[in-house]
């Protein structure tokens, strides 16, 4: 019996295929066109080659704010994946607690970024912030306007209160899908707590974590608006992520051109993890 | 060429802040674009790679999947996008660190995408 084909369904697809193409293919090719052109305004524009690249790759600016953003990235990693396995582990399994937890955990996920900048530029402003002005009152020499190591803390702890619940989530999931008998079967091999985590518990939750990871990472690599809102970059440029900086360039200097070469570099940065996390994701998989 | 003629203020700095001519294929919708000859070579370079792509695939289905020597499970496709992936590194790194002409960095990338294919 021969099977009729029939590709009409691919019609289907054109208003998502305009819609990509409008909102992400052209302004993309506008941003290659930039990147190799200097201009003042009004569509002039004269070719200047590779020269923003070579500026861009060799400035201790750019290198600066990569620097700022892959420590920042780095340390949110660091204190998010841990806290977030460790607070999932200690959720209740069962019982009223669950819906209860679940909810508290999503609250902070809901909350829109420059809503969350601009709770925590109040709740830690020195004077009037309720973070602050403990802070203060404790002894601390607490400024995050003025001090670098201030300014860093508060950011990094917003971006934690943020997101960890979205970790939290994720590894709650898997562990949720444990099976009991692995339990059971630990409990008879009288195993104790640590190996039933190393062992049973962390390898069930490799595939959410790895997405958890991902999902932090390409997060918080591109975070704009939360310490836009809390720093604005500051003190000077301490907070100045990669995003904020190429925002400073773009439209406070409106050197469009370097701003439009920063952003490819940035783009081919953000497409490589991307593609590695991929792959790890796809061997996990397999591994099922 | 017709994307020659986009742009008169695109030859030098003589040109620029002086007004331009509407020449025949001077079109709103796409002069914004601030399109270059050089630009656009790019982006048919692409779009041929993913032609060709389509055509290889019409003519020898299932991309040929196998497993290379990065340990991955690649087909055609990802093959592509690593070449592509890794030219622009290439460059890139060219850009950063040497100073001499980049015709060089493309000559590697091209190198470099034939052992992908071959052996990733």
């Amino acid at each position: 019996m021969n099977k009729t084909i029939n590709q009409r369904a691919w019609l289907f697809v054109i208003p998502v295929f305009i819609l990509v193409a409008f909102n992400a293919v052209v302004p993309l090719m506008t941003v290659v066109n930039y990147a190799f052109q200097e201009t003042f305004a009004n569509n002039v524009f004269t070719w200047e080659g590779t020269r923003w690249f070579k500026q861009i790759l060799r400035s201790d600016r750019f290198h600066a704010a990569l620097g700022r953003q892959f420590m920042f990235t780095g340390v949110i990693l660091l204190i998010q994946i841990p806290l977030g396995i460790a607070i999932a582990l200690s959720m209740p399994k069962k019982g009223i607690g669950v819906p209860i937890c679940l909810v508290l955990m999503s609250m902070p996920l809901l909350i829109p970024w420059n809503v969350v900048g601009a709770m925590w530029n109040i709740f830690a402003l020195p004077e009037i912030g309720f973070l602050g002005h403990s802070l203060n009152d404790l002894g601390f020499d607490y400024n995050f306007t003025q001090q670098i190591g201030d300014a860093w803390f508060t950011t990094i702890l917003m971006d934690v209160w943020h997101w960890t619940s979205l970790v939290v989530l994720l590894s709650y999931a898997g562990l949720q899908s444990i099976q009991p008998a692995y339990y059971q079967a630990a409990e008879i091999d009288g195993a104790s707590k640590w190996a039933i985590f190393r062992y049973i518990e962390l390898p069930k939750m490799k595939k959410v974590l790895t997405i958890a990871i991902l999902l932090r990472f390409m997060d918080s690599f591109m975070i704009y608006t939360e310490p836009f809102v809390l720093t604005g970059g500051g003190p000077g440029n301490a907070t100045a992520f990669l995003s904020i900086d190429l925002v400073k360039m773009a439209l406070g200097q409106f050197d469009l051109g370097p701003a439009a070469a920063m952003s490819l570099i940035y783009f081919f940065i953000v497409l490589l993890v991307c593609w590695v996390f991929y792959n790890l994701m796809m061997r996990n998989e397999e591994q099922k | 060429m017709i994307f020659q003629k986009l742009y008169a203020a695109t030859g030098s700095w003589d040109t620029v802040a002086k007004a331009h001519e509407k020449s025949f294929f001077d079109f709103e919708f796409i002069t914004w674009m601030a399109w270059t000859w050089q630009t656009a070579v790019f982006f048919i370079f692409i779009a041929l790679c993913l032609t060709g792509m389509i055509l290889w695939e019409k003519k020898v289905p299932g991309g040929t999947p196998r497993r290379g020597i990065l340990s991955l499970d690649t087909t055609r496709g990802d093959r592509l996008f690593i070449s592509l992936l890794s030219a622009a590194y290439i460059h890139l790194v060219w850009l950063g660190l040497v100073d001499a002409s980049l015709w060089f960095a493309t000559i590697i990338s091209v190198l470099f995408s034939i052992i992908v294919f071959r052996y990733v």
